[in-house]
């Protein structure tokens, strides 16, 4: 029995328990087998033995790996597994049967994917993720809703289709399947399969589907959908792809641009999208840096970022829940009603903005180090702006317009009970694993599960050639500059909105690259059909023409009453006849 | 000396404005709220807080005179350079909002999809 427990991949367990969840009528029973599942994946994934395959089968003669772990993939699967447990108690105030299921089927695709040990069953977990998750769209049950997720779930399918054409290249070049890096692109494969994972990971131009998807989702879809995919990206390019210097620049820019969108944007779930994609892009340029320092940031942030993303997600959504609208134009003074989630997002919002004593701080210098380390001097002055912009989007205008500001007059409930438990336990973790390490608590426990450390190091840590060094958060230098950052760039906030200069937020949808194939593209769609309506009847009439033609023609000449029929050959065709025989004869002879 | 309480129609003592408040109500303000964040409604408030932020950001600043600090870059160890970097970087961020929104801004119905709240609110349905 144990010995089957230990070869058991906890995200197929949570896949299983997803599926099954979805017939399971009684709303009790099912949040309790939801809940449970999570740990009893934890009570698995801690207790498996790493670096081994545990688990494999072999099917149309593929050697498949499904679980497979190591210090990499851990600190993922951990991560998703503790946000499938407290998504699981966010949603227990619903009672949507499919809705629920889907949310643990698509968690646990993403964590088997994590721990999968070959490509192919990368793939078919990362197939898994697209399929499932799209019911966190469609239940919201809006038009906006249904259009939103049929093109989340083509872009989902196209990253899918891409990896597989990739595996096969790179089955066919080498006949393995394992998860190797690759060190360039001109290896078979190597450039689909990183526009298959870039996709996932929301790259600059291919990021639209998740500000499109994302804030169109249920209230408990976008805190689920928060979490998986585009983590399950960022640990497929550390696994596949560390040290690709394109990704350095690629990263950079993904974590400038999104500050402009957010500044402007008026629905607060949306800028919370925008603001995933500014903190995908701190892990991206990490893994381009690709030394253990930098590998460890990426994982660590990651870490961080699933739990302080899914609590910021989770106070929108209980706002959403209560007031109906997370429009900032619409929000404010919520203070009032709310205490409890204001005090809850607040610790989400310090936590992202890398304020010393919270997460992102301990996880996110370390990224900023190895960049400045490396000597990329533009690149780190880009990452240190858009640490102020985050501070912006996420660190103020999130809390501001929706608690503080001005009183829109909601006078609503708190949010419901296991909302706030689920966001209660996700603040705790980002204040505890941010704090000093004092009497054993403090981050030394998510540093402990970093990829690279000296006691259990992933091969992708040995990849760069940089020994493995002991980190130091807090030192002086990294408080004081630090704080010198953020408050001064809350003392800008202050100043700008004293004298009138901060942007009023209005109403309005802001357009961003996805216009080409919004507008223009589905104006060209529209208008071939169009074309093709009227050209297509026009087109068989025509070909009916002409068949009807050819078949006269043929009838006139070869029927019983035709002119073959009625005499001998006439002069001219005797003459070509013997012309064409001569031809046959002259062929055969040179051939 | 205290005025007895007003009385309602049915003899009832009625509650004076602030006792109201403090109870669960459609206009009420939640208790906890008062404890926590009972401070941001003071007149005062905005003053006092830009004024602890400008002294506190004085003291950050002029701790690079007496801090050596040692950074990655030799152009972060400037004096005031993150200081400045923090204000400048916020400042763009939030004033590029300006040009960026008179280009960008569309109807909200631009899309068709004004409506997007999702079924699953208290009061989607």
């Amino acid at each position: 029995m144990m010995s089957f427990l230990s070869s058991v991949n906890p995200g197929i367990l949570l896949v299983v328990v997803g599926l099954i969840a979805v017939l399971l009528p009684w709303q009790r029973a099912r949040q309790f087998a939801l809940a449970a599942a999570p740990i009893l994946g934890l009570v698995l994934l801690v207790s498996a033995e790493r670096g081994v395959d545990l688990a494999s089968a072999q099917v149309l003669g593929l050697d498949l790996v499904l679980f497979r772990v190591d210090s990499l993939s851990f600190i993922f699967a951990l991560a998703f597994l503790i946000a499938a447990f407290l998504n699981a108690i966010y949603a227990m105030h619903t009672d949507d049967a499919l809705q629920d299921g889907m949310a643990m089927a698509y968690a646990g695709a993403g964590i088997a994917a994590t721990l999968a040990g070959d490509l192919m069953t990368l793939f078919i977990f990362w197939e898994i993720t697209a399929v499932s998750s799209v019911f966190l769209i469609l239940r919201a049950g809006t038009k906006a809703a249904y259009q939103a997720a049929m093109r989340y779930l083509v872009v989902q399918v196209l990253s899918g289709v891409l990896l597989l054409n990739g595996l096969v290249y790179v089955y066919g070049a080498g006949g393995d399947l394992s998860l190797t890096a690759f060190t360039s692109f001109s290896e078979p494969g190597a450039m689909l399969i990183f526009i298959a994972f870039a996709i996932k990971a929301a790259f600059p131009f291919l990021h639209n589907w998740l500000q499109d998807a994302y804030p169109k989702a249920t209230v408990v879809g976008a805190v689920v959908l928060s979490a998986f995919t585009t983590k399950l990206a960022v640990y497929a390019f550390a696994r596949m792809f560390p040290g690709f210097e394109i990704l350095i620049w690629i990263g950079a820019v993904m974590t400038v641009f999104p500050v402009f969108f957010a500044v402007i944007e008026n629905d607060l779930r949306k800028v919370l999208s925008y603001s995933l994609n500014n903190q995908l892009g701190f892990m991206i340029c990490a893994i381009g840096i690709g030394t253990p320092l930098a590998i460890n940031g990426a994982a660590g942030h990651a870490f961080a970022h699933i739990i302080y993303k899914g609590l910021l997600f989770m106070s929108m959504g209980a706002v959403l829940y209560r007031v109906g609208t997370t429009k900032a134009s619409e929000l404010g003074g919520l203070y009032k009603s709310m205490p409890w989630t204001t005090v809850f997002c607040l610790i989400g919002a310090m936590s992202i903005s890398a304020f010393p004593l919270f997460s992102g701080f301990v996880a996110k210098s370390m990224t900023m180090s190895a960049v400045g380390s490396g000597g990329y001097t533009v690149v780190w002055l880009m990452l240190l702006f858009a640490s102020a912009g985050v501070l912006e989007h996420s660190g103020i205008k999130i809390p501001y317009f929706t608690f503080f500001g001005h009183d829109a007059g909601h006078r609503v409930k708190e949010a419901p009970f296991n909302m706030l438990v689920a966001m209660g336990l996700a603040a705790f973790i980002c204040i505890a694993i941010g704090l000093p390490m004092i009497g054993g608590l403090g981050y030394g426990w998510l540093y402990s599960l970093l990829p690279c450390t000296a006691a259990a190091a992933a091969d992708v840590c040995l990849s760069s050639g940089e020994p493995i060094k002991v980190y130091q958060p807090y030192t002086l230098d990294h408080v004081i500059t630090q704080l010198q950052l953020l408050v001064l760039a809350i003392l800008a906030f202050m100043t700008l909105k004293r004298f009138g200069l901060y942007p009023p937020e209005k109403p309005g949808t802001i357009l961003d690259s996805d216009w080409i194939y919004r507008k223009p593209g589905f104006g060209l769609a529209r208008w071939s059909a169009e074309v093709w309506t009227k050209l297509g009847p026009a087109l068989t009439r025509l070909s009916g023409v002409l068949a009807q033609r050819t078949f006269d023609r043929l009838e006139a000449a070869f029927s019983p009453r035709g002119a073959l029929a009625r005499g001998g050959l006439t002069t001219t065709m005797s003459v070509w006849a013997a012309v064409l025989l001569g031809l046959v004869m002259l062929i055969m002879l040179v051939v | 000396m205290t005025m007895a309480p007003e009385r309602d129609e049915n003899g009832r003592f009625m509650k004076t404005e602030p006792e109201a408040r403090a109870l669960p109500g459609s206009d009420s303000v939640h208790p906890l709220s008062k404890v926590l964040f009972g401070w941001v409604e003071h007149r005062r408030t905005p003053r006092l807080l830009l004024t602890v932020v400008v002294l506190v950001s004085i003291g950050l600043f002029s701790a690079d005179f007496i801090l050596d600090r040692h950074d990655y870059l030799s152009l972060a160890e400037t004096t005031g350079f993150y200081a400045i970097w923090g204000f400048g970087s916020f400042a763009l961020a939030v004033l590029a909002g300006w040009p960026l929104g008179y280009l960008l801004r569309r109807s909200e119905d631009y899309y068709g999809e004004a409506e997007t709240r999702p079924k699953d609110t208290e009061t989607g349905e």
